[in-house]
């Protein structure tokens, strides 16, 4: 994965750059907003992390420029404020995720993934499979090893996020915002109950987990390696 | 007291007005009256003149001028009040001391005129007194000449005039005097309001401004201010208290994480994952912390109001019950929903979601099992009423307005996790949309009621 980070606290972009180096992808560093314009022009990149406050030109501008000559590389925007309108303005000029620093830098590594990875526009797929577990998106049924599962709504739109997922993590407020629309963390254990309830369904009995739980930075839905 | 301050107070300057007012009006009045007065003197001494001329002229006519001549002699010379003359038809003075030639002004022919006399009262001063004189002619050509002094005229005018500079020398006094006194009461209660001011300002905020006896406007002010002063007490008290919450629930996690990193260096290879682990945990509660009251901060800035759209209340209760319930099922507690209508309002979806989880996760976290949470929304005199109750051990009644307080915490739960924030934020968002909240009583248990202003069911 290439990321372009522009970030004007060159700590901030340093810690990134490693991180990112340490997992294996590979990352540019640029201090100013018309240079990060400059290079993301250049396109090549997987992803861009945009910081929200830059000198000259900040993360809005850039990213609305780059919308307007048809970037479309995804882009997650960083800020230190937590304005709580920051998020949807920062969705309506054309970023496509949004993270309050500090952050986890497994939060982030998660939401990098997702968006590297997500699908382009174009054929809506209608059937996700894993391994034996189908998910039919038009009739809205899940089979495991050809026997139907019943769910509760929310659990289907649980399952889908993890099967679209599969093999990356998603982070609990990933899960809160994509399945929950909860843009803040309940204190109640509302994604764990219902993941819990959603892996007994799917998983139980089944010589083969596909869901798993990763200890401090999540769920993801795959095969055995 | 300062004297210059007295005279400058408001009540001081109004009675000098006042009095003046009253003395312009006093001297008009005054005036007037000297006026008639002269007038009515004068028409007294003329009535008199032309009396005494008439018996004359009778005399005249019964006895002739010899006769008339006599008379107006022994007249003249006696001590009566008139003044006399008589010439022959040549203008010789034949009796009397009036000659119509020294007459002041133009030399007296007939009629009304006036002459200047020396004094006969007091002879010898050089005095002079002003007679008024009538002129008449006799049937043979000799003229008859009576006067009389103005002298009363001139008294009556004094007397009037004296009466009214007594009184108005008494008014003036009384006035002065009055408004000083009116000055210094009033300086007395302003200082003593300046006073209380001073010391409330200085610091000691529980001070306040005193009443006085009097139940009149300067009382009511006070009373006003003083409910100003309740205010900010109330608020500076909330701000200390809040001050207090955060340094005390700060410094636990912060001290854990020192305490955690400061280890490090002494732990074995095995154990450092779970000690960063732990500090991390540990910081990312404070960041919560702060980004929970930056949040609260920013809605009670009324921030968002621009972005609100249509929503019903009933989906979004609907959604956050169907959220918890699971959870809610692992903790052997039950929670309902059930409303009369969609309760549509204009407001901010991620906000109302969070306000009504927030009471819904307070409700969970201090109850125990078997606990019944019920979400419902009722028409009520033509109001919404959304509210969230649960038969859990409730809280005191003292408890239930501070609930809502940043970092309030009852004892009975600080230990459970949570900076006490929950509520403070259903507070927030809930005044945003014009809603108000309060906690009542459920009889068991506590009961949060949001009453929604314009809801269509």
């Amino acid at each position: 994965m290439k990321v372009l980070i522009v970030e004007d606290d060159a700590e901030a972009a340093a810690f990134l750059a490693e991180g990112l180096a340490e997992s294996g992808h590979d990352s540019s560093v640029c201090a100013t907003g018309p240079d990060g314009l400059t290079t993301a022009l250049g396109r090549g990149f997987d992803v861009l992390v945009l910081d929200r406050m830059l000198p000259e030109l900040d993360g809005l501008a850039i990213i609305k420029t780059l919308r307007s000559r048809g970037v479309t590389t995804p882009a997650l925007f960083l800020t230190d404020l937590s304005g709580i309108d920051d998020r949807v303005e920062g969705l309506d000029a054309g970023g496509d995720d949004y993270l309050v620093k500090p952050f986890a830098f497994t939060e982030l590594m998660a939401r990098l993934n997702a968006l590297a990875r997500r699908p382009r526009t174009g054929g809506e797929a209608t059937e996700l499979v894993v391994v034996d577990l189908e998910m039919n998106l038009i009739r809205r049924t899940v089979k495991r090893g050809g026997a139907l599962i019943g769910l509760q709504p929310r659990e289907f739109q649980l399952l889908e996020c993890l099967m679209r997922a599969e093999g990356r993590v998603l982070t609990r407020t990933m899960l809160l915002e994509q399945v929950w629309n909860f843009h803040f963390d309940p204190q109640t254990n509302i994604v764990e109950t219902h993941m819990s309830r959603l892996r007994s369904k799917v998983d139980r009995g089944q010589a083969v987990q596909l869901i798993h739980t990763l200890r401090g930075a999540g769920y993801s839905l795959r095969a055995p390696a | 007291m300062p004297r210059h301050r007295l005279v400058r107070t408001g009540s001081f300057r109004l009675a000098v007005a006042y009095v003046g007012l009253f003395t312009l009006s006093a001297l008009i009045l005054g005036a007037v009256i000297f006026v008639a007065v002269r007038r009515e003197a004068m028409r007294d001494i003329d009535e008199r003149i032309r009396e005494e001329t008439y018996s004359l002229t009778q005399e005249f006519a019964e006895h002739g001028r010899d006769r008339l001549a006599a008379i107006v002699s022994a007249r003249n010379a006696g001590s009566g009040a008139f003044a006399y003359g008589l010439t022959d038809p040549s203008g010789a003075r034949i009796a009397g001391d009036l000659d119509p030639g020294e007459a002041t002004g133009a030399p007296l022919a007939f009629g009304w005129g006036s002459f200047s006399e020396p004094d006969r009262d007091e002879p010898g001063k050089g005095a002079r007194d002003t007679v008024r004189a009538l002129a008449t002619r006799l049937r043979d050509g000799s003229t008859l000449i009576v006067g009389d002094e103005w002298d009363s005229v001139d008294r009556a005018g004094r007397e009037v005039l004296a009466a009214f500079a007594w009184a108005l020398a008494v008014t003036l006094t009384l006035g002065v005097a009055g408004g000083l006194l009116l000055g210094a009461h009033a300086l007395r209660r302003i200082d003593a309001i300046s006073a209380a001011a001073r010391a409330i300002v200085a610091g000691d905020w529980r001070h306040r401004l005193p009443l006085g006896g009097a139940n009149d406007e300067l009382a009511d002010l006070a009373r006003t201010f003083n409910g100003l002063f309740d205010r900010i007490e109330q608020l500076l008290l909330a701000n200390k208290h809040a001050g207090e919450a955060i340094a005390h629930d700060l410094r636990k996690p912060l001290a854990g994480a020192l305490r955690r990193l400061e280890s490090l260096a002494r732990a074995r290879d095995d154990d450092r994952d779970t000690i960063v682990a732990a500090a991390t945990a540990d910081i990312l509660g404070v960041l919560d912390t702060f980004n929970a009251l930056l949040r609260i901060s920013q809605i009670e800035a009324g921030a968002r109001r621009a972005a609100f759209q249509p929503v019903s209340l009933a989906s979004v209760a609907r959604d956050v019950v169907e959220a918890f319930a699971p959870a809610a099922e692992d903790e052997h507690k039950a929670i309902a929903c059930a409303f009369d209508g969609d309760f549509d309002i204009v407001g901010d979806r991620e906000l109302l979601t969070q306000m009504l989880a927030n009471c819904v996760d307070n409700a969970l976290r201090h109850t125990p099992e078997g606990t019944h949470i019920f979400v419902e929304g009722r028409m009520r005199d033509e109001r919404g009423v959304v509210s969230v109750t649960d038969d859990g051990p409730g809280v005191p009644a003292a408890e239930h307005k501070r609930i809502f307080e940043r970092f309030h915490r009852l004892d009975a739960t600080r230990a459970t996790p949570g900076a006490g924030l929950g509520l403070s934020l259903v507070a927030a968002v809930a005044e945003l949309h014009g809603m108000s909240v309060c906690a009542l009583d459920n009889a068991p248990g506590l009961r949060i009621e949001l009453t929604v202003p314009g809801t269509s069911s």
